[in-house]
């Protein structure tokens, strides 16, 4: 038979496929629809409702969203890799499964980032991660190295496809009026000729040897979301690689399980046959010991370090009560029952191949599962909680709608396609021969239709949606109006040329004292009988209120150089009328930095009004040195005036500004006689505070380290180049076309 | 918007740079610049140093300005470096530092941006109630994993989110081990109350589907005035300050902060982390309560759990 002849062949066996859609077909795409719709639903509800209706709380912050985003991403590794490698060793046996496992790739890098737009609390702002996006964050590398790894999935599966097309053009498929036009366009004039067979099979090699690195790169950063941050069963180097072998298992697993189900429904029985199941079975196996291998280590290893929040994850996974079925069902079920029914010949056909993929695609998800809720349930301070939700994640109704809704958008997708073009490839190549050779060589047992291996294992335990409802507080108990008493407190404030009163007008209620804010208070100056109103003001929020001396009063001499003011409250509301009264005697406070003997000296000089005005030197009174800060004011020193001096040593340890520049404050502080008065004065002698070192590039600034704006660039080039060439050889193969 | 630069330029040609000490005039301050549309004279007058040790005096108007918006907000405060130091030996967990920041920052009962925990480091040791605020880390895993940079460090060492940029990926709350981050699951509930503008140094009002964490109140800081869990605690746990001026305060005391370090034995909480937290702690040695005196008022819930982390058996 030759290769004309093996097209032709398959074009009369396959057309059906894609001429027509079944009864049951379209049963198939209105439940698939009905589920998709019903997933809209939650996503409207979502929306609509917040985040509030997911079961993700402040702990568990990601849910059922991620674990379907790693699994996804993870089963797109089976066009990648399967079919990356099997076309570059030239495998003779791929060319049948290569398209959907091509096909899985891209369906599932399109479904999978949805479920990590579903984790985000604001879609709208999605702009902002091409506005704003630092590529230091590991979520950045994700949508980069996902769109990328999209792109070239796609250019991949369209390479492959071009002769198919080509094939459909030359052969008009009936109900296909849309459908002809697209495969002429697709199929670029492609005749098979020489050139055109040869630019195509270099692309297609190109590419994936470029796709190979890059599903790689792909699974690695995404376990690097998780690997980056500092929890425990997150932080460890084993992540990235160990995704990525996770990744391809499952991606194997899902192939097997695309394959039984394909064979079944288009009768490809001649096409797909127990070679296929056998040999990707048994590299399903390797990947599922290698799994088995890296999960071991990477337990083994927390385990023996017994870290203490290690440890805590641990106890989750090993305790009956929590995950520990779970844990049994994928690590040891997921792992041995594989192994088991592929390695031992009796157990070995092409449905319990795929009922062992079914077993390793499943527990792979419980995986997932494991690897992201017991992680985010042990945060490194204990969950201090009494709302359950807040405690154990439990996913809802709307996670699980819109997880179901993505299976049943892969399955539409994925059957939607097989209308377009056949599910496997028309026309084969070369290495045809070889597998036509190699189908006669090996026997092909019957195949026994078993039934009974449809049994699904389910660890799932059905979610449960806690409500927390909190009764407020309906009313108030009323209570006897208590006794207010009303207090007002008047200060005198001599701050370097300013002479103010300052009042406070506070509340007693219920014990406490509060300010009161905008009352009216009347100031006085009161001189043997005589009562002289300065002025009315209005308190602050804070309850006062600052009222300069007027100069022609301080001009008075007062009492024997004492003056008398006091304050009145004429009540308002419920606030009783309050008084309050101080007097205050002039006082000159002069500030002076010496240096004595090579030590730094504050010296303060302070003279009081004495008789007849005469400015005369005061005595035995305390005073108080600060520097003041942002907040408040740090005491530095404590002097007491001899003769109308004293001087305190200066505190040279206190941080000035960047010159050492600093501002000094004596005070007398509350005094009876003289009230508060204050000089300040300023100096460098302060401790110098360097200006701070900015630093522009690194983790946690704006800009991102050099090297790895460097080595972004450098990847994305080498990636995107190929890519480019290899649109520009399809634009060649088309130019070639021309007649 | 225009007006406050203005104003800004107006402060700036005052020629203040760069570790600028802002003296309080004694007695009143006035709170009316918050609810201005523009920063207004207030009348009265703050002392402040220029770079060159001239002593101004500016109108406090000028100072503290409207809460920044979102993009000033990136910068710090020049000059400063904000810590917090929280002495474990005079909690009693009475929470009111919490109640105070709830209603500061107009935050639903449940969230909390301050969490309280009874640690106790091994079972020979005695339980203690740890407070604990954001840790406004030097090293920040969240600043470092956000997409967006909706999160960021200051200059000033205040870790920000700014809510109108945040795209809701949870990220930094995964990356954050202390648990500091919350998420407006909801719409937040405001009940008739009016929070103003938003503005990230407020982080009010609080928006769905965005993170929000203690802010360490860079808006108070602005005004000279401490942050609502410093001044609400009864007992003085809380000393916030400058580490720039090695001064904190909880409101009573103001102390040189490298003094307290040095002769309380300070530590920040999980140092081998390497995030380098700007909050220091003080052991609870010489305590001023039974750590028993922490349970009251508490549901028996709460007591039980409570209990339950810290394996106390009776």
């Amino acid at each position: 038979m030759n290769e004309d002849e093996k097209t032709q062949q398959n074009l009369q066996a396959f057309k059906p496929q894609i001429e027509s859609i079944s009864r049951s077909g379209i049963a198939l795409i209105v439940f698939l629809s009905l589920v998709i719709c019903f997933g809209l639903f939650c996503l409207y509800t979502q929306v609509t409702r917040g985040h509030i209706v997911t079961g993700m709380r402040d702990n568990v912050v990601w849910g059922l969203y991620i674990v379907n985003f790693i699994f996804f991403i993870g089963i797109s590794y089976a066009g990648a890799l399967i079919s990356g490698i099997l076309h570059l060793l030239r495998v003779p046996w791929r060319t049948p499964i290569i398209r959907m496992a091509e096909m899985i790739t891209v369906i599932s890098t399109m479904i999978g980032p949805s479920y990590i737009l579903l984790c985000i609390g604001r879609l709208d702002r999605l702009p902002n991660l091409a506005l704003f996006g630092r590529i230091q964050s590991p979520i950045i590398w994700d949508v980069i190295a996902i769109t990328t790894y999209l792109s070239g999935s796609i250019i991949f599966l369209y390479l492959a496809m071009i002769r198919d097309m080509a094939i459909l053009r030359d052969n008009p498929v009936k109900n296909a009026r849309w459908r002809n036009p697209v495969y002429r366009f697709l199929s670029v004039r492609y005749r098979d000729t020489t050139k055109q067979k040869e630019l195509l099979n270099v692309s297609t090699d190109l590419l994936s040897i470029v796709i190979i690195p890059l599903a790689i790169l792909v699974h690695s950063v995404l376990a690097w979301i998780f690997g980056m941050t500092l929890r425990p069963g997150w932080h460890s180097t084993i992540f990235a690689p160990y995704f990525v072998i996770a990744a391809v298992y499952s991606g194997t697993g899902v192939l097997i399980m695309v394959m039984w189900v394909f064979r079944k429904v288009y009768h490809l029985e001649s096409q797909i046959t127990k070679i296929h199941f056998n040999y990707l079975g048994l590299i399903m196996i390797i990947l599922g010991a290698l799994y088995g291998y890296f999960t071991f280590s990477e337990y083994l290893t927390s385990w023996y370090g017994s870290i203490k929040w290690d440890m805590e994850v641990l106890f989750r996974l090993f305790s009956p009560s929590e995950y520990f079925l779970q844990f049994v069902f994928a690590v040891f079920i997921g792992v041995l029952v594989p192994i088991i029914i592929v390695t031992v010949p009796r157990f070995r056909n092409i449905n319990s191949i795929a009922f062992a993929a079914v077993i390793a695609v499943f527990a792979l998800w419980v995986k997932r599962y494991l690897i992201i809720i017991p992680t985010l349930e042990t945060p490194l301070l204990p969950l201090h909680d009494l709302r359950p939700e807040y405690v154990h994640y439990s996913a809802t109704w709307v996670e699980w709608g819109l997880t179901f809704a993505g299976i049943a958008m892969f399955i539409l997708l994925f059957y939607l396609f097989s209308k377009f073009i056949p599910i496997l490839p028309i026309v084969r190549t070369g290495e045809e021969k070889d597998y036509s050779r190699l189908r006669k060589i090996v026997i092909e047992k019957q195949v026994k239709q078993n039934s009974g291996n449809n049994k699904k294992g389910s660890v799932i335990t059905a979610s449960i949606l806690l409500l927390f409802m909190l009764v407020p507080l309906s009313q108030a108990i009323a209570e006897d109006e208590p006794e207010i008493r009303t207090v007002l407190k008047l200060e005198f404030f001599h701050v370097d040329a300013n002479q103010d009163l300052v009042a406070t007008l506070r509340a007693r209620v219920d014990g406490k004292y509060q300010p009161l804010a905008n009352m009216p208070l009347t100031f006085r100056y009161i001189q043997g009988n005589t009562v002289k109103e300065i002025g009315n003001a209005v308190t602050n929020l804070k309850g006062k209120v600052t009222m300069p001396i007027p100069e022609n009063i301080l001009n008075t001499g007062g009492e024997n150089g004492i003056y008398s003011f006091s304050v009145t409250f004429k009540g308002q509301d419920k606030y009783p009328q309050a008084t309050g009264n101080t007097t205050m005697k002039p006082v000159k406070l002069e500030m002076s930095f010496v240096l004595k003997d090579s030590v730094k000296m504050v010296s303060l000089k302070a003279l009081e009004q004495g008789k007849d005005k005469q400015w005369v030197p005061l005595e035995n009174v305390d005073i108080q040195f600060y520097v003041p800060r942002t907040f408040s004011l740090l005491k530095v020193g404590k002097g007491t005036l001899e003769n109308g001096r004293t001087s305190i040593e200066f505190p040279t340890t206190v941080p000035g500004n960047q010159l050492g520049y600093l501002i000094l404050v004596a005070k007398i502080e509350d005094n009876e006689t003289y009230g508060n008065v204050e000089v300040s004065g300023t100096t460098n002698w302060g401790k110098p505070v360097p200006p701070e070192k900015i630093v522009k590039r690194g983790l946690g600034d704006t800009n991102a380290p050099l090297w790895m704006v460097y080595t972004l660039i450098v990847l994305l080039s080498l990636v995107w180049f190929h890519y480019m060439y290899v649109i520009y050889t399809v634009i060649r193969i088309r130019h070639l076309g021309k007649i | 918007m225009k007006s406050r630069s203005t104003n800004r330029r107006k402060f700036l040609k005052l020629g203040i740079a760069a570790g600028a000490t802002a003296l309080m005039a004694s007695g009143g301050s006035v709170l009316s610049a918050i609810s201005g549309p523009e920063n207004k004279e207030t009348g009265e007058k703050i002392k402040v140093l220029t770079a060159d040790g001239q002593l101004m005096e500016v109108d406090k108007g000028h100072m503290c300005c409207q809460p920044a918006s979102n993009l000033s907000a990136r910068q710090g405060l020049p000059g400063k470096k904000m810590v917090m130091v929280i002495d474990l030996a005079k909690c009693r967990n009475a929470k009111k530092c919490l109640e105070g920041c709830q209603k500061m920052h107009f935050l639903p009962p449940h969230m909390d941006w301050i969490k309280f925990y009874l640690l106790r480091d091994s079972p020979d040791l005695s339980p203690y109630w740890f407070p604990k605020p954001c840790l406004h880390c030097n090293n920040p895993p969240c600043v470092k994993v956000c997409p967006v940079g909706a999160t960021f460090k200051r200059t000033d060492g205040i870790v920000l989110i700014d809510n109108d940029r945040c795209i809701g990926c949870k990220f930094c709350m995964a990356a954050c081990p202390y648990s500091s981050r919350v998420f407006n699951w909801e719409e937040p509930k405001m009940d008739g109350k009016n929070p103003g503008k938003y503005s990230p140094e407020t982080s009010t009002p609080p928006k769905v589907g965005t993170v929000s964490k203690c802010d360490f109140c860079p808006d108070m800081v602005r005004k000279g005035e401490l942050p609502s869990c410093v001044t609400s605690c009864p007992n003085g746990v809380y000393y916030y300050g400058d580490k720039n001026e090695d001064t904190v305060t909880n409101g009573t005391d103001t102390v040189r902060f490298s003094e307290l370090l040095q002769s309380r034995a300070a530590y920040r909480f999980m140092e081998e982390l390497g995030t380098e937290p700007s909050v220091y702690y003080l052991p609870a040695v010489d305590r001023a309560f039974d750590y028993k005196v922490g349970f009251e008022g508490l549901s028996e819930e709460e007591v039980a759990l409570y209990k339950k982390e810290a394996r106390i058996t009776d």
